[in-house]
């Protein structure tokens, strides 16, 4: 017996090194790139392409990742400060939900994991896509979205904008309300602060004197690189590696141990369920907080025993919830909406995952 | 037990204190580095990824070495000021583990690494994995390929891809063979019988996939050849039922123990 103790051993260490040694480039490479577009880019200054129609703002928001490479780890920060600066909800939500999928390094690990069935890679951004701008959407349904949110987050958000059905309901007294106006912009005065910070900074400058307004051309989006620019983006590399690395290593213990230990019947009968692998997979998505740049290696070590899509059901729910990613989501929403979008996010991955298994079977 | 607690107290904030130092996040980022260029030099990369990957974990390696040396650079410029200028607020990343495990994490794998030698993969694992005579699905698949025009020059996945296109094994009833593999008792034939076998690997070895064919041997006793051992096995192909299948099997007329190749996998 003590033979296959070893063996088990063995093979658990195998799998979790060969799991480390392959993920650890793609995850420097990410966090490299991620440090290094977040102090070379204004997001700011970006926030100026927004646009305001829900179903465009949720799918630029989405894209989004494409000029911020983050994981999962990174993508809640920014999308605290999007929805601080006024950035619509369906654009912020987008990008907090598709941007740790919808970006080059996690799309091309992806692409070398399952170089042999692309199906799974073109479904993974699709399906990301999807539902990030149908949970945009859904949540821009949400005119205040401010009762959702921490507090301390919300007291940052501006009021929306009621003032012209105020204006229509009660003309006369639109000279009596407080607050802050700016002149000239339109036909009535509009209050400052109905608006997004964003934008009230543009009319401020305009308000405030004859400066010439700033006009924002693609360029003004990179900020000079400086010297202490660079160490701090040293810092915040090493910081992201050393937090990403951590969660690497355990998630691939648990990927490794699983492969070895789980007798081979139960993982089988799991794995061959059109809904029970779906099932378990995004079981497993939620509690393996394995970092969406390398989760492809994660999820290749079942794609012999598991449905195509229950894999994708890892790829996709994955990056959006699991563990790690609820306790940073805390940092922007009440639990009520974090449970509202962890319930609308698996129901749609298990929907739309469960037409990929029912599709491939016939 | 009294006079233990404070001391052990005392050790655990140490090492507290130590793994939040940024000292040693720069050295587990320098080793790490180190560790992925020893697994290069060394051949043992072989045995974890496939080797069109190989690039990245060299080029990954050297960048961490980069990395970790001028985060090193860095800190002992900065040795004389220890005020670190930099301001927490601006950095970007809210974490879930407690300070210092994530580097206790990164030590500990990179301390296994170091001293513990990555082993194939072995009949243990084939059997968990199911063994079969087709391909993964995560293997590539093939639109057109050229095997070996003769039957004795083809390696066991060239037998395995033909018998996925043509799987009636009569079809190459008779044709010379010539393979090497490693050694799987499998767990319902006869004690005449074993599998010669290999890991097909599409990216790495958490993708390992086993691939095997049945071994008649010329004599009853299998014993001579223990599990996980390498062989290689010459003969002739024929048609056996096992567990009520018609299975290609090799007919051995010699098998020869050879060492286990730097190169375990096929692709």
């Amino acid at each position: 017996m003590p033979s296959i103790i070893v063996s088990k051993l063995n093979a658990v260490f195998t799998l979790f090194l060969s799991l480390l040694v392959e993920a650890m480039p793609f995850l420097l490479l990410g966090v490299m790139l991620s440090s290094l577009l977040l102090w070379l880019v204004d997001e700011r200054k970006l926030l100026y392409y927004v646009p305001t129609n829900p179903f465009l703002g949720a799918i630029f928001g989405s894209l989004f990742g494409f000029m911020f490479p983050v994981c999962e780890c990174g993508n809640v920060p920014v999308a605290r400060r999007l929805l601080s600066q006024g950035v619509p909800a369906s654009a912020a939500i987008g990008f907090l939900f598709a941007a740790p999928t919808i970006n080059p390094i996690v799309i091309w690990s992806t692409w070398v994991a399952f170089r042999g069935q692309p199906e799974v890679v073109v479904l993974r951004i699709l399906f990301s896509l999807i539902i990030a701008i149908t949970l945009g959407l859904v949540f821009s349904a949400q005119k205040d979205l401010r009762p959702f949110l921490q507090k301390a987050l919300a007291r940052l958000i501006p009021q929306p904008d009621f003032t012209e059905k105020a204006v229509d309901e009660m003309p006369k007294s639109s000279l009596l309300r407080s607050g802050t106006y700016i002149m000239g912009q339109s036909a009535s005065p509009v209050r400052l602060q109905s608006m997004p910070m964003w934008k009230a900074e543009g009319q401020g400058v305009q308000a405030v004197a004859t400066m010439p307004q700033t006009s924002f051309s693609f360029s003004s989006i990179f900020i000079r690189p400086t010297r202490d620019r660079v160490g701090l983006m040293i810092e915040s590399g090493v910081q992201e590696f050393r937090e990403l690395g951590g969660m690497l290593v355990v998630g691939s213990a648990i990927a490794a141990i699983i492969q070895t230990v789980i007798p081979r019947e139960i993982i089988l009968s799991l794995g061959y369920g059109p809904i029970s692998s779906i099932m378990a997979m995004l079981l497993l998505a939620g509690v393996v907080s394995i970092c969406s740049t390398v989760d492809a290696f994660f999820a290749l070590s079942f794609a012999a025993t598991f449905t195509t899509g229950s894999l994708l059901a890892f790829l996709v729910f994955g990056p959006m919830i699991d563990i790690k990613t609820v306790g940073l989501m805390m940092s922007i929403f009440q639990t009520r909406a974090i449970i509202y979008l962890m319930i609308l996010a698996a129901q749609l991955t298990f929907l739309l995952t469960l037409a990929v298994n029912l599709n491939l079977n016939y | 037990m009294n006079r233990v607690r404070p001391t052990l107290n005392r050790l655990s904030s140490r090492l507290q204190l130590w793994l939040q130092s940024p000292w040693v996040d720069a050295i587990a980022i320098l080793a790490w580095g180190f560790l992925l260029l020893r697994y290069w030099l060394n051949g043992q990369l072989y045995v974890l990824i496939h080797p069109n990957y190989f690039p990245l974990a060299i080029g990954g390696g050297f960048l961490l070495l980069v990395f970790g040396g001028f985060r090193i650079w860095e800190l002992s410029q900065n040795y004389q000021k220890p005020q670190a200028q930099i301001d927490q607020q601006s950095l970007q990343h809210i974490s879930l583990f407690p300070k210092g495990w994530s580097t206790a994490l990164l030590l500990i794998s990179l301390l296994l690494g170091l001293f513990i030698t990555p082993r194939n993969l072995g009949s243990y694992v084939a059997l968990q994995r199911g063994i079969m005579d087709s391909l993964p699905a995560t293997q590539i698949q093939p639109q057109q390929f050229r095997t070996a025009s003769r039957p004795e020059e083809r390696s066991l996945i060239e037998w395995i891809r033909l018998l996925n296109i043509n799987p009636e094994p009569d079809t190459y009833r008779g044709q010379r063979v010539n393979v090497t593999g490693f050694v799987i008792y499998p767990p319902n034939l006869p004690q005449n019988f074993i599998f010669i076998a290999r890991f097909v690997i599409t990216c790495c070895a958490a993708d390992a996939y086993p691939i095997a064919l049945p071994v008649m041997l010329p004599d009853t006793n299998r014993g001579a050849y223990p599990q996980d051992s390498w062989l290689q096995v010459e003969g002739e192909m024929t048609t056996e039922v096992l567990n009520n299948q018609r299975r290609l099997t090799i007919k051995a007329d010699k098998l020869t123990p050879i060492p286990e190749p730097r190169n375990p996998y096929e692709y």
